[in-house]
């Protein structure tokens, strides 16, 4: 901030100290009601008359009443006349003119609530008196009315109602302000009335004018927010109403009462409270001598001001005022009505698209995927340019948006500058973000959420830098200069236009928060999820218990049973009495087959549920071993048989060292099994090692299978043969697969009827 | 057969119990095989407690202990076996009609001398079983110079 502007940020404006020279002022303690301070021009006003209360109620002109003529503004000496009061006797006239005014007799006036007594008549003239708490004080102030200012609102009444009716008809907003700058024109009868808006910085801009000609146009430019500084956009808030009459007044000062120990009399909802010379200068600067501004508040804060101007001196009745107050606050539940009502036309479309998004990630696995699939709503979401979502470090994108490693710098930076904050926003990111400048054109606006915290995900938006120009009144830079001890308003106001760098579109009000809704929603999404997944690991966790419960009873309980009818099968085929029987041994024998083949099956159903269930035990696995060890077990098929054998050296393999001797066993056995027929069979194998495969293949020259079942092959309880042909569970080429599943691979077969089969065994060949 | 220390069986299942049996005597052991038919009747029996109270200290050449037993299962049974140094020293078989790993994992950490799944075929259980006796039985036998007879199996119910 410039020096000048701080300076004038720190100017006591609301206990100048002095009033304006239309009138007088008087306090008195609150809580005795004994004069504690009056204006200078007190003594001279009051004169030596004795005040006559006029009844409220009276709507008579003065001037009908035959009472002088003449304008406030040329009262003349009795308002300047300043007198110190050193004499008792002053005090004690002040304090009789109070007391025969009987104005204590009315109930107290607050700080918010004035209280309006009706007018006096002294010598000097009429006066309106209006009282307001102040401290521990009261204060009384008697404005002077002139024969223009006569009049009340009662008159104004059809004025008010036409305007009321005018400004309430509009549903545009700037053809509101049009409207409204012309009724404030019509009732004050100012040249030129302004409406003037602040935007988040303070800037104002002149968004409406009602012109008569003799002042230069304001419209549309901008004023920087030094020109009305933040203690007086305050005081601009807490009293609404503000005249300056003539710019060239020569302030009054107001006397203390001696031995009565005060603070400074706040004066910030007095009605003639002098205003900051570097205030009256700017006016003058401007070649405005009467001002006259009525603040406009939506929602209790300052939106903005009527701001009237005239080119010469000139009064703004008290009634006047009043009506411009309550048209003011009019015009400011219109101005409510309409941005509320263009925000929620805002809102509207938003959700629609908001709930869009929602849909399309609550689709999805992982929400994200939800608007990266759909770029297009994403980035209408905001009206943004470009949009990132931001993972672990992983950037998935859409739209105009910075390289990934400028995206993540502006991720980890808001990490730690902003950790907390729910809805990170800025149009201007390189004045925030050190080293952004050259992102502008991508980059300049940024919105972003922060989904989780642990696992760092991040939603952006992006919009580029817009050169705009803007008009401002008078160069924002220079708007104060310092000559000597005192600050110096600019003295051009001549239009200067600025070319703004670095900014982009704003993000409005409603933007953010639909932002901070989707970011609550998405919250919800993944928390939703997470729960999701948590109660479905359970569930697994409970039917894998079950099902292993279930097998280790199928195991024992199953088994049990054939073991019995064997047994005892045997035991009676021991029986010579079973010759006896006709086809005795026969029946006998096919029982305890069939019962054998019985038990081989829950063996082997329950060997392929333990080959998907069982942990696997990496080790490394010398496969010439294992399928040395396999060949031996196999002995006993091969008794009688001539098989060639072709095993190359096979190497190793990272794997579970039981499962490889099940594939291997399995396959070779196939394959000892499926030459039977072959006078001489041959059997080979080979290895192949690429794009970090290891392929084994087993490949032999018996009967071979039909290609059009190969996808029946690897099933549970598949065969291709007839039992009574090649004997078999139908389960081992199923275990095969299961265990190349578990290791991350593959099976697959080739094969010909009557000409050999080749299997295929593929898992990724790994190091320990 | 006095000096033959007695084999004791631990099987609920009266089919598995009667194979067995048969399957111990064709292998001509002369050892007394005691039966018990759950967990607790044989820790009453080996620690000689309950209804076995009164029952001299004639600890057995082998405990062939089937897995799945009432009361007791075959695991508890050989965990108090091996946790008691009064019964750690006596061999325990584990008969179980599964193949599943866990069980020999636990046995094993439990301190089982041996595992032996119950095969459906006949000839192999009775293979089996007999080796099983054969093994223990004799290694653990106290008199080398007595030999065994041939005469009928002893059984007596624990």
């Amino acid at each position: 901030m410039k020096h000048s502007e701080l300076a004038c940020e720190r100017e006591p404006i609301h206990i100048p100290g002095r009033i304006q020279p239309r009138g007088f002022l008087i306090a008195v303690d609150s809580k005795d009601w004994t004069v504690t301070r009056a204006s200078a021009n007190a003594l001279a006003c009051i004169g030596g008359d004795t005040p006559t209360p006029i009844a409220r109620t009276e709507s008579q002109s003065v001037a009908e009443r035959g009472g002088p003529s003449r304008t406030a503004l040329d009262l003349g000496s009795e308002l300047a006349a300043v007198d110190r009061f050193e004499r008792d006797a002053d005090w004690a006239r002040i304090t009789h003119f109070i007391e025969r005014l009987r104005l204590t007799d009315r109930s107290a006036p607050t700080v918010h609530k004035a209280v309006h007594y009706a007018p006096v008549e002294v010598g000097s003239g009429t006066y309106v008196v209006i009282a307001h708490a102040a401290g521990a004080e009261t204060i009384f102030e008697f404005e002077a009315r002139d024969d223009a200012s006569d009049g009340s609102l009662d008159i104004l009444y059809p004025d008010i109602r036409e305007a009321i009716e005018s400004i309430q008809a509009e549903v545009d907003l700037s053809a509101l302000f049009s409207v409204g700058s012309a009724v404030f024109r019509d009732l004050t009868g100012f040249d030129r009335v302004l409406i003037y808006q602040f935007d988040e910085q303070a800037n104002g801009t002149v968004v409406g004018e009602a012109n008569s000609g003799a002042l230069p146009t304001y419209l549309n430019l901008r004023f920087p927010a030094s020109d009305i500084p933040a203690q007086a956009r305050e005081l601009y808030r807490a009293n609404r109403v503000r005249v300056i009459p003539d710019a060239e007044y020569v302030p009054i000062d107001i006397v203390d009462r001696p031995a009565v120990a005060m603070g400074p009399l706040d004066l910030s909802f007095s009605a003639l409270r002098a205003v900051s010379p570097v205030h009256l200068e700017y006016m003058r600067n401007m070649g405005t001598p009467a001002s006259f501004s009525v603040s406009i508040l939506v929602d209790g804060a300052l939106w903005g001001l009527v701001s009237c101007h005239h080119a010469r001196p000139k009064q703004v009745p008290h009634h006047v005022r009043s009506a411009c107050d309550l048209l003011a606050q009019v015009l400011a539940t219109q101005i409510a009505g309409q941005v509320r009502s263009a925000l929620d036309s805002e809102r509207v479309q938003r959700q629609r698209t908001q709930s869009q998004l929602l849909a399309f990630m609550a689709q999805e696995e992982q929400f994200f995927l939800g608007l990266t699939a759909h770029p297009a709503e994403w980035l209408a979401f905001v009206d943004a340019d470009g949009a990132a979502v931001v993972v672990d470090g992983v950037c998935t994108t859409a739209g105009l948006v910075p390289d990934d490693a400028s995206i993540l710098k502006i991720v980890t930076w808001l990490g730690k500058h902003h950790p907390t904050t729910e809805v990170f926003a800025t149009d201007a990111l390189s004045e925030i973000m050190p080293g952004t400048q050259h992102l502008a054109g991508v980059a300049s606006g940024v919105v972003a959420i922060s989904v989780s915290q642990i696992h760092s995900t991040y939603v952006l938006w992006f919009r580029p830098e817009v050169v705009r120009t803007v008009s401002w009144g008078g160069d924002p830079n220079a708007s104060k200069r310092v000559v000597g001890e005192r600050l110096h308003p600019r003295e051009s106001f001549a239009l200067w236009k600025e070319s703004v760098r670095f900014k982009a579109q704003p993000w409005s009000v409603a933007q953010l928060e639909s932002v901070s809704l989707l970011r609550h929603a998405i919250l919800g999404i993944v928390l939703r999820r997470a729960e999701e997944l948590a109660d479905l690991s359970r569930e697994l966790k409970r039917s894998n218990k079950e099902l292993e419960a279930f097998s280790y009873s199928v195991s024992h309980d199953l088994r049990a049973p054939f073991r019995h009818i064997v047994g005892y099968g045997e035991l009676l085929l021991e029986d010579p009495a079973l010759e006896q029987v006709p086809s005795g041994k026969r029946y006998v024998s096919t029982i305890i087959e069939s019962a054998q083949t019985a038990g081989k099956l829950v063996d082997g159903l329950l060997g392929f549920s333990q080959a998907g269930r069982s942990s696997l035990k990496r080790t490394t696995v010398d496969i010439d071993k294992v399928v040395a060890y396999c060949r031996a077990i196999l002995e006993p098929d091969m008794k009688g048989r001539n098989i060639e054998w072709d095993v190359p050296e096979l190497g190793s393999v990272v794997a579970d060292a039981t499962m490889m001797r099940q594939v291997f066993q399995n396959l070779l056995s196939n394959a000892i099994k499926y030459t039977r027929g072959n006078s001489l069979a041959h059997i080979s194998l080979t290895v192949e090692r690429k794009q970090g495969m290891a392929t084994f293949s087993v490949k032999d020259n018996g009967v071979g299978f039909d290609m059009a079942y190969t996808s029946k092959l690897f099933g549970v309880f598949q065969r291709l043969h007839r039992m009574e042909q090649f004997e078999g569970t139908g389960i081992g080429l199923a275990n095969v697969r299961r265990i190349a599943q578990r290791h991350g691979g593959t099976v697959w077969a080739e094969g010909k009827v009557d000409e050999g089969a080749t299997f295929y065994f593929s898992i990724p060949d790994r190091a320990e | 057969m006095a000096g033959y220390k007695k084999i004791l069986l631990v099987e609920d299942n009266p089919k598995d119990l009667e194979l067995t049996l048969l399957a111990l005597a064709r292998s001509q052991l002369a050892n007394e095989v005691v039966t018990a038919r759950d967990g607790v009747e044989a820790i009453d029996w080996l620690f000689r407690i309950n209804d076995h109270a009164s029952r001299e200290r004639d600890d057995p050449a082998v405990v062939l202990l089937d897995l799945k037993l009432p009361k007791k299962d075959g695991l508890e049974v050989l965990a108090e076996i091996k946790g008691s140094d009064q019964t750690k020293h006596i061999p325990v078989v584990m008969l179980t009609a599964s193949r599943e790993e866990a069980d020999l994992v636990a046995s094993y950490n439990l301190g089982v001398n041996a595992f032996v799944v119950k095969p459906v075929d006949f000839k192999e259980f009775f293979d089996a079983i007999r080796k099983l006796g054969m093994f223990w039985a004799v290694l653990n036998e106290p008199y080398p110079s007595t030999i065994p007879d041939t005469g009928p199996m002893k059984v007596t119910e624990a």
